[in-house]
């Protein structure tokens, strides 16, 4: 039985599905045949949804694309992929309707949404507001003891975006290459002295590189300090914390690969270099391409996956609705369905996806809990026997400081 | 009363008109557009007023100098290596066959984009390349890659001999296409005879004799490589730096920033490009006409040889190791299409796989449909456009203005960086939507050089007394072009069009703008790939780019036999 | 039976006076006009035939009979052409070549007259070979077949004879003159070569020095 708690009074809008949501409160359970819920199911039934969602993954297309026959047998939706090279593309969609004078038939029902594009369109009031909480199976994934689902790179969610899955920065390293990795930011720097020109990372603004230097940045903070790395980035706190992240990297730079004079564009591209021997140690977000890559030659067979000691950067990323949407119901249904336990756990699978689920899978029955588990891991995956503490990602603000003082110092350093 | 033949004499009394209001419209249209915005005109940013600042950030960029530095001196140094490799070739084998061989070795380079040979060779001379892979560990005694810097060095040195050893193979093409004129190369190589019996040697005789006739031929295939290489985005992508890039590629980056306000510096480097390229162009005309004077002396000095035996053997040394890189960067390409685990420094894969070609065709079907329609339609047009013109220049009685002539060959010589986002800009106003139509449309611009340098020889030099004797014979000018000048010039125009489809298959700037990143094409892929996870899709996707302009190329010797064996069958009376 | 007059002839090269000639042919009879090269030979045949480049004018009328063609054009004039060279289309097979000059008519009609008039110049067989398999002499033939079966109302010659040695050329020449005879075409012919000229049995210009001849 899943007990559904109702954190915060459900402020509505004209919608009369979200009106009779008012009611939710007074029912202590709430389950999918509940009357609301049930509304939600009729109104959103046997109508299209555009689910606007970066597609340059061919594995997470193939996933979406079973979604989108999970969703047709189970409301008759026609699910329809919109992929998008960037968000972005979806955000200026939106905001072009907006000035255009069109409030309630948007093209766009869902979007696959984080960090700075969800800032902009929560700013800019582009989102419906206070629906996510009221998913059925948005209780699974235990808002009050996890954070990380209502809160998006620091900002809260405030109900305008459900969450679908997790990424924690993970490390990779040739194991024939060293019998043991660098384990925290200080061991890391004595380990490129030692193995010159064995590691690198992504030429920010890539989202691994700059994240790379988030962490950097996490951890070099005094923990006096780290609560402005969660307020927006002012001159004042730029001035007092990124000097440490500089010198640091002042002290790496020249162990890095090709002495740090040319770094590689985007992370796929460390990757290659981890296949070619050029690399030893480098970094990515989404720890089940590591093994997928084994498997696919890409990689050598002596990688080996591991999380950082001093910490974990994560990030969640989620789903949200665009105030105008022409099918507000049935992206409800859709986002409610990306919450399933079967669709979580056959996401997790590394051969499917390999993305974190959101759901706590304290709260599932020992057989469901079993679904997540992967029977024979692949030994270059991540094992998670050691502790690494998840960093939460500093406030979206921190991304242009941290960037722009990258490029002023090392983005044209090419003798 | 409606009259076929009329309605055709106007069509074609009307396409020179049409053919360079399409070459110029979109390239003043797409100055036009970068012009305003790099003067601080932006009305849709709410930037009214004209000034400077566009500029002044530009100057202010960190490293932009360094910017400029290495797009002039990688253009340059890359067009004169390519251009001197070619003159050693074609003098020390101007009478030999090893001409022609050498020529057919290095021909499918030509026809393969620059994209594919950019990773052809950034495979080859990788750390962890083929040519590291084969003096490794016995001879360096490198068990991992060694931590140099090649490819993306700071200087361009692996953009510069990506750049030449692309573009030698043209060159080499246009000179021996010049030598296949039968009226000069007959001469020439009378006059090279005669040189050779007042005692001169080969070598000698070719640059006292022949290259001052021949350059002529040469300099427009010349001016356009150095265009190119001053301003294209495929190599420098592939194989140069990224801290700083070279001016182009920063200029595509600042174009594409999601803060708009950048289009105002990326437009104000849009133009300094132009100079850059322009300039680039003039210093070489300069230096043309500076060596030709200095040379003037020297050309009846009366020295018969000038170190010939050495600069022999160096060309033949020089041959030997552009053929074998040519050969290694093709083998690198196709084992590690198959590779399966394949650690540093083994020389071969520890296993062959189909599975990287399986997942890349899997992929691969949107890119290569587009690929191919885009090509198609341009081509099509470009070929009817071309012969449509060629045509009425004939029924005119007289060949088209140099003015036209400059048109036409416009967009072989400004660089695209220059004017395509201007066009983009010029698309967005005229609310010209459609991605697939804006994709074939610049596309044509390029095509249309090419196809038009190709067919006109041809169409020109046909001899003309076919033509009146079919008229003589009562075939109107409608039956004779269909009937007679289309048959006879099968064979040209199979190539035209083969030329047309492999330059449209190479394009990636404009594939990548006008169709606002929205149209996918093997290109494309392949550069986006370049930079990628998988080398060994990379190298799939390398390879099948070299392939479909190949296949063109192979269809086009065929076709034209097929046709000719068909016509003879189905000719009964 | 039509007559072929040029009518007070001059072409002018820019602003210098090339060619003046005032002649009628009647039908049967060859005009052979001669002259070394540069004479205006062949700016002769292209006013002839209505393709005189731009850069040359002219003044004077073209009448076959009693219709003038001076500003006909080149396809309708109906004029047979035959050049030095046999320039069969590559691309069509010998009967090819002769059908595309045909006036229109039924298949069976077309095809029964190639044979006829292959078979009467000695190539009975020879409708589907390609030109390029074809020797100088069997190509001279199939061009001459291909003017006349075009049905021209008067035949031009340029050079036609000066590729084909001695012993076809006198073979051919007898064929031509024949043909232009027994279909009483007017015919001019620009020749250099004096045997040529004086085989045709007709009034020779000599356009290098402006005298006017009889054979």
């Amino acid at each position: 039985m899943i007990r559904h708690k109702q954190p915060h009074i459900v402020i509505c809008n004209t919608l009369c599905g979200l009106i009779l949501l008012l009611t939710a409160p007074f029912f202590s359970i709430a389950t999918e045949h509940s009357p609301t819920w049930q509304t939600i199911v009729n109104n959103g039934s046997n109508k299209p949804v555009y689910f606007h969602a970066w597609g340059g993954d061919p594995q997470i297309n193939i996933y979406i694309q079973w979604l989108s026959e999970q969703v047709r047998q189970r409301y008759n939706i026609e699910l329809h992929h919109i992929k998008l090279t960037d968000t972005s593309e979806a955000v200026s969609r939106v905001l072009a309707e907006k000035s255009a004078g069109n409030y309630d038939e948007g093209k766009v029902d869902l979007i696959w949404i984080n960090g700075a594009n969800f800032a902009v369109m929560a700013q800019n009031g582009l989102l419906a507001p206070n629906w996510a909480q009221s998913l059925p199976n948005f209780a699974l994934t235990n808002p009050d003891k996890n954070p990380a689902v209502t809160l998006d790179f620091g900002v809260p969610t405030q109900g305008m975006e459900s969450p679908w899955g997790q990424a924690a920065l993970t490390f990779y390293y040739d194991s024939r290459a060293m019998s043991a990795p660098p384990y925290s930011l200080a061991e890391l720097l004595t380990w490129s002295a030692q193995h010159q020109g064995r590691f690198t990372y992504p030429k920010p603004p890539d989202f691994i590189g700059v994240s790379f230097l988030k962490y950097a940045l996490i951890g070099l903070t005094p923990e006096s300090l780290k609560h402005l790395l969660y307020q927006p980035a002012t001159e004042q706190s730029a001035t007092l914390l990124l000097p440490t992240l500089w010198r640091y990297l002042d002290a790496l730079h020249p162990n890095l690969w090709r002495k740090g004079r040319y770094f590689v564009n985007n992370s796929t591209a460390l990757r290659r270099l981890m296949g070619d021997t050029e690399l030893s140690l480098a970094l990515t977000f989404s720890a089940p391409e590591v093994p997928a890559a084994v498997q696919r030659y890409d990689l050598p067979t002596s990688i080996r996956s591991y999380a950082m000691h001093d910490g974990s950067l994560s990030n969640t990323h989620f789903v949200a609705i665009p105030y105008n949407a022409s099918h507000i119901n049935g992206a409800k249904l859709v986002a409610n369905f990306m919450l399933s336990i079967d669709a979580q756990a056959k996401k997790q699978q590394p051969h499917i996806w390999g993305d974190r689920t959101v759901l706590d899978l304290s709260l599932l029955s020992e057989h469901q809990a079993h679904l997540f588990t992967q029977p024979n891991p692949h030994p270059s995956s991540l094992i998670s026997t050691v502790q690494s503490p998840a960093l939460a990602e500093p406030h979206p603000s921190w991304v242009k400081v941290i960037n722009h003082g990258w490029l002023m110092r090392y983005g044209a350093k090419g003798q | 009363m409606f009259n076929p033949n009329n309605v055709f004499t106007k069509v074609i009394t009307l396409s020179p008109a049409l053919l360079l209001a399409l070459l110029i419209l979109p390239v003043i249209g797409g100055l036009v557009g970068v012009l305003l915005p790099a003067f601080s005109y932006i009305p849709a940013l709410g930037e009214i007023g004209l000034s400077m600042k566009g500029f002044s950030a530009l100057i202010n960029t960190a490293g932009f100098s360094d910017m400029v530095r290495l797009s002039i001196s990688s253009a340059f140094i890359s067009t004169l290596l390519a251009f001197s490799i070619n003159l050693l070739l074609v003098a020390a084998y101007f009478t030999s066959p090893w001409l022609n061989r050498i020529q057919r070795l290095l021909g499918p380079v030509l026809v393969i984009p620059h994209a594919a040979a950019a990773i052809a060779i950034s495979f080859l001379i990788t750390p962890s390349g083929m040519i590291a892979r084969l003096f490794s560990p016995w001879l360096s005694g490198w068990q991992s890659p060694a931590d140099w810097l090649l490819p993306h060095d700071p200087w361009g040195i692996s953009m510069i001999l990506g750049l030449t050893l692309k573009e030698l193979p043209f060159l080499l093409l246009m000179t021996l296409a010049a030598l296949a004129q039968t009226d000069l190369a007959t001469n020439l190589r009378a006059q090279h005879k005669m040189a050779l019996s007042l005692g001169y040697s080969p070598v000698t005789a070719f640059f006292k004799v022949v290259l001052p006739n021949l350059y002529p031929f040469l300099r427009l295939p010349v001016l356009a490589v150095l265009a190119y290489a001053s301003a294209n985005v495929e190599v420098p992508l592939i194989l140069g730096p990224n801290a700083p890039p070279t001016l182009a590629v920063a200029i595509m980056n600042w174009f594409n920033d999601v803060d708009l306000t950048l289009r105002i510096k990326a437009s104000a480097g849009a133009i300094i490009q132009l100079l850059l390229t322009i300039g680039l162009l003039i210093v070489w005309w300069c230096g043309e006409k500076i060596i030709k004077r200095i040379t003037q002396l020297s050309l009846v000095n009366g020295t018969r040889n000038y170190a010939d035996k050495g600069i022999t053997w160096f060309v033949h040394l020089l041959t030997t190791v552009i053929v074998s890189c040519v050969l290694l960067s093709l083998v690198g390409l196709i084992l590690w299409s198959f590779a399966g685990y394949w650690r540093f420094p083994e020389s071969l894969p520890d296993q062959l796989v189909l599975m990287h070609w399986q997942s890349a065709f899997s992929h691969m079907q949107t890119p290569i449909m587009n690929t191919l329609l885009i090509g198609f339609i341009a081509t099509l047009a470009a070929i009817v456009l071309t012969l449509f013109t060629l045509e009425a220049e004939q029924q005119r009685g007289y060949t088209l203005s140099r003015f036209a002539t400059i048109v036409i060959y416009l967009p072989m010589l400004i660089p695209s960086i220059a004017f395509l986002f201007g066009l983009v800009w010029f698309q967005e106003q005229i609310n010209s939507q459609h991605a697939l139509f804006n994709v074939i449309f610049s596309h044509l611009l390029f095509v249309v050089p090419y196809v038009f340098l190709s067919l006109a020889n041809s169409y020109r030099r046909l001899d003309p007394r076919f033509m009146n004797l079919a008229a003589s014979l009562g075939a109107t000018p409608t039956k004779v072009f269909w009937q007679i000048k289309l048959p006879m010039l099968a064979t040209p125009i199979c190539i035209a069009c083969a030329l047309g489809l492999a330059v449209s298959f190479s394009q990636y700037l404009p594939t990548l703008l006008n169709g606002g990143g929205r149209i996918n094409t093997l290109t494309t892929e392949a550069v986006a790939l370049a930079s990628g996870a998988s080398r060994r899709v990379s190298a799939v996707y390398a390879l099948v780019q070299m392939l479909l302009p190949a296949l063109a190329f192979a269809l086009a010797w065929f076709i034209p036999k097929l046709l000719i064996q068909n016509q003879h069958k189905g000719n009964h009376a | 039976m039509h007559s072929l007059a040029i009518k007070h002839l001059t072409i002018w090269q820019q602003s210098t006076p090339l060619i003046s000639l005032d002649e009628t042919i009647q039908g049967g009879d060859i005009l052979s006009v001669m002259g070394p090269s540069g004479s205006g030979k062949s700016t002769l045949l292209n006013w002839l035939t209505g393709m005189l480049p731009a850069t040359f004018h002219a003044q004077g009328q073209l009448y076959l009979g009693q219709q003038e063609l001076t500003h006909t054009a080149s396809h309708s004039r109906r004029l047979g052409l035959l050049y030095q060279d046999a320039l069969l289309f590559p691309h069509l097979s010998v009967a090819g070549n002769i059908a595309f000059a045909m006036p229109k008519t039924t298949r069976k009609q077309r095809t029964d007259k190639i044979h006829h008039a292959l078979d009467q110049v000695g190539l009975k067989g020879f409708e589907n070979r390609s030109p390029a398999s074809l020797s100088g002499g069997q190509q001279a033939r199939v061009a001459l077949l291909r003017v006349l079966l075009s049905e021209p109302k008067a035949i031009l010659l340029d050079e036609p004879f000066s590729k084909l040695d001695s012993q076809l050329r006198h073979e051919i020449r007898e064929l031509v003159f024949a043909q232009i005879r027994e279909h009483k075409l007017p015919a001019i012919m620009v020749t250099h070569d004096c045997v040529d000229a004086q085989a045709a049995q007709g009034k020779i210009v000599n356009l290098g020095t402006q005298e006017y001849n009889h054979a």
